[in-house]
């Protein structure tokens, strides 16, 4: 029972450049997933979602190897163990 | 020749010695500066058409501009002898310091990293170095790398593998062997046709014999020297050696040029992996994780910075560069990139009360970030959270910051920015904390903006000098808003101006405004580049009057004020918003000095065939110097500068990412915008930077 976040290397400079987050507790959907990663590494948040709870346009998310565009987004149901991967769209540079 | 007088240099003293010719310490009595001066031996020149060769090539090697170059800055002939003069560099050629086991890994790639990035600029403008070694290659005091002789030592290979005729020494002399032969890849000793590649090799074998003070390959004659760089593996270099700078010195060592790094460009990032690997910074402490971080920029040079010096701020859609001059604005250090990837659309310079802080707006897909350095770019704040956001109601994301602006001198620690979507922010606190202008949000108008190509962004905001209540903004495609209250209330000020996109010509807002600029002296006058047309305000922007006379299109972004001259303006215009480059592919700096009564082309020194060039609206910029410097960057990432109000122009530094913004500081000189005014006279010349022992030379201002 497991939820583990993969960090991209951008933003390991905000999570003490760890590369994996292995969560506490057992988060049922992604935000709350997010939620506490966020609380242990404040500087990801506005990384990741922008000021009006959105995830980022170029920013994608994986549960497994689900895209969360296509499961529910934000509020995807997450199983007991889960790995979730943040990634960078392939449209972000330009 | 000591004491001799060749053109107009004088000469002092011989310094070295080479087998293409003599080098001088020479003193160029016009403009007042020690130069090398490097006279070429007969022997070393044999044919008229060699001699045209190397004229060239050393022309061509005249337009590089780097800091780990240096710069030639004239070749000539004179009574058959040709020379080449060149900037002076005080230090030591990297082969004397190799002594014993060679250099720290820490030196290697620090200098390593400088060589390659030399080479990458000059491969850039297609100069391939040809004699890369460790005797060329100087060292100053500061750890700073000069590459010498750029260019000059090509010769047809054929020449060189008949031993015929060498521009170092010939091969076959009993000494000749410590030449250049042990540089050479293979590809040469074979005959083949030759690349920028073999001075990717030669690079490799300067950093090995860096790194263990040995070359890779050697032998007692000029034919085992050949036999083993064809043939031999360079051997193992010691454990002290970090594996990733061995792998990248094979790498540069393959014996087929396909299989070696194909860009000097890939070189200096992959040493630069090695340099940040090997001094990567300690995990935060948990006390630090709230605080903003601050990010340390190492393997990267930085600039010196002394007060007096000209500071220019580029900003590219990958990345920050920063360029120092002294006042002469003769020569440029370079540093950069700063934000690697990052768009910067807005940088400022806040000097006042004694601070020297460097703002950047930063722009991946990871948001937008204000960032500051207090040390002109050795390490920048990182903050945890975006520093500026939209706040929940709004129902609005920034999408980028294009503009950081300064408060005025009497509030020095207010900021303002201008975002996109289209809203203004202040900062009473040094941009500790920042707050939506909600009297523009919430303006009626807002919801019927339209966003322009570049979105929907308020880029300019220009601080009345006198009423301390005055402001305006420019928003893209808004118009003009002023307001005389403090930024409680805005009015749209566009009475006047056209617009071609929507079916009523002269709306009250809506215009597609793409810069406004005001003289602190003459604040009720503003100048305006609309997405068509130009335009004067007499009336604090009550009223537009049309000022496109005589210009090749008034289309255009840019716009700058004179820094001391109310009535001159800067601008370049643009074909068309269907061909948004210079018209006839000539780049052409119009100038009014009367207020916009009529407009001048500034040619001189600029491309006037095939130069397609988009300046964008905050891409140049003046400085307040005397006469001033006026400086613009590119969309194909070419820089130009003038440092006598636009009558001459030099290309700067070219290569760059597209560029966004340029702004040009003196550092130490209180900022111009911020200043209130006593008098128009006194503000003009309160603008001009203090005079002082340092900068004594600079011929007085002028009262205009």
């Amino acid at each position: 029972m497991s939820v583990t976040i993969h960090i991209p290397g951008p933003l390991r400079d905000f999570s003490q450049q760890r590369g994996e987050v292995q969560l506490p507790g057992s988060p049922a959907t992604l935000l709350e997933a997010l939620q506490l990663l966020f609380a242990a590494h404040p500087g990801l948040r506005d990384r990741i979602l922008n000021e009006d709870g959105q995830l980022r346009q170029h920013i994608n998310i994986f549960v497994g190897n689900e895209s969360i565009r296509y499961t529910g987004g934000l509020a995807t149901h997450l199983p007991a163990t889960a790995t979730i991967s943040i990634i960078p769209a392939i449209s972000g540079g330009q | 020749m000591i004491g001799q007088v060749l053109g107009h240099y004088r000469i002092d003293a011989k310094i070295g010695e080479g087998g293409m010719g003599v080098v001088y310490r020479a003193r160029d009595e016009f403009l007042h500066r020690d130069v090398a001066l490097k006279v070429l031996s007969k022997g070393t020149v044999p044919s008229d058409s060699t001699r045209e060769y190397l004229l060239h090539e050393a022309r061509s090697s005249s337009a590089l501009s780097h800091p780990n170059i240096c710069t030639i800055h004239e070749v000539g002939e004179l009574n058959s002898e040709l020379y080449i003069v060149m900037e002076l560099v005080e230090g030591k050629p990297l082969s004397t310091l190799l002594a014993g086991e060679g250099l720290p890994v820490e030196s290697v790639l620090r200098y390593g990293v400088q060589i390659a990035s030399a080479l990458s600029h000059s491969h850039g403008r297609s100069i391939i170095h040809r004699d890369l070694k460790s005797s060329n290659i100087m060292i100053t005091s500061e750890g700073l790398v000069k590459v010498l002789d750029f260019g000059l030592a090509k010769r047809s290979e054929k020449d060189l593998l008949e031993g015929a005729t060498q521009t170092i020494g010939p091969l076959d002399t009993a000494q000749g062997l410590t030449g250049t032969l042990q540089y050479m890849a293979p590809e040469i000793l074979r005959g083949l046709e030759t690349d920028h590649r073999i001075d990717i090799w030669a690079l490799s074998v300067v950093l090995y014999e860096a790194a263990c003070g040995q070359l890779p390959f050697k032998g007692r004659t000029a034919f085992e020297i050949s036999s083993s760089i064809l043939h031999d593996l360079p051997p193992q270099l010691p454990s002290r050696v970090p594996t990733g700078l061995w792998a990248i010195i094979q790498r540069c060592l393959a014996k087929e040029p396909a299989h070696r790094y194909q860009q000097a460009g890939e070189v200096q990032a992959a040493l630069e992996t090695v340099q940040s690997a090997s001094k990567a910074s300690p995990p935060a402490s948990p006390a630090d994780l709230r605080g903003p971080l601050t990010t340390v920029l190492r393997g990267m040079r930085h600039l010196t910075v002394k007060n007096g010096d000209v500071l220019l701020l580029v900003g590219t859609t990958k990345g920050a560069f920063l360029l120092r001059s002294k006042t002469s604005r003769s020569s440029w250090d370079v540093a950069g990139p700063y934000f690697h990837g990052n768009a910067i659309y807005a940088l400022n310079y806040d000097n006042r009360q004694g601070r020297h802080r460097l703002w950047a707006s930063t722009h991946t897909f990871w948001g937008t970030f204000l960032r500051s350095s207090d040390d002109f770019g050795k390490t920048w704040t990182n903050p945890q959270e975006a520093n500026v956001k939209f706040p929940p109601d709004c129902g609005a994301a920034l999408a980028n910051i294009w503009q950081v602006s300064l408060g005025r001198e009497d509030e020095p620690h207010t900021l303002y920015c201008g975002v996109e979507p289209a809203a203004l922010f202040s900062s009473p606190d040094d941009g500790e904390t920042w707050s939506l202008v909600r009297g523009l949000f919430d303006h009626p108008h807002r919801p019927r903006w339209l966003p322009g190509n570049g979105g929907l962004c308020l880029h300019t905001i220009l601080l009345d000098p006198i009423d301390p209540k005055r402001m305006y903004v420019a928003i893209s495609s808004a118009g003009v808003y002023r307001s005389d209250d403090a930024g409680q209330t805005w009015q749209a000020r566009n009475s006047g101006i056209r617009v071609v996109h929507m079916p009523e010509k002269y709306p009250e807002f809506g215009q597609c405004v793409h810069k406004i600029v005001m003289h602190p002296s003459k604040p009720e006058r503003l100048f305006l580049q609309n997405h068509w047309g130009l335009y004067r305000s007499d009336d604090a922007a009550a009223n537009w009057q049309d000022i496109a006379n005589g210009v090749p299109s008034d289309f255009g972004f840019t716009m700058v004020m004179h820094p001391h001259d109310p009535d001159t303006v800067f601008i370049v215009p643009i074909e068309s918003d269907q061909f948004r480059c210079t018209p006839e592919g000539r780049l052409r700096v119009y100038r009014t000095r009367n207020a916009g009564r009529s407009w001048e082309p500034l040619t001189r020194g600029l491309p006037q065939k095939g130069a397609y060039e988009t300046i964008l609206r905050d891409a140049m910029t003046a400085d307040s110097l005397d006469p001033a410097g006026i400086y613009f960057g590119t969309r194909n990432g070419e820089l130009y500068g003038s440092i006598d109000d636009g009558k001459n122009w030099k290309k700067l530094l070219g290569g760059l990412p597209s560029i966004v913004c340029v702004k040009a500081v003196i550092v130490g000189e209180p900022h111009a915008a911020a200043k209130p005014r006593a008098t128009a006279g006194a503000a003009a010349a309160a603008h001009r930077p203090k005079r002082s022992t340092a900068n004594a030379k600079r011929r007085p201002a002028k009262r205009r």
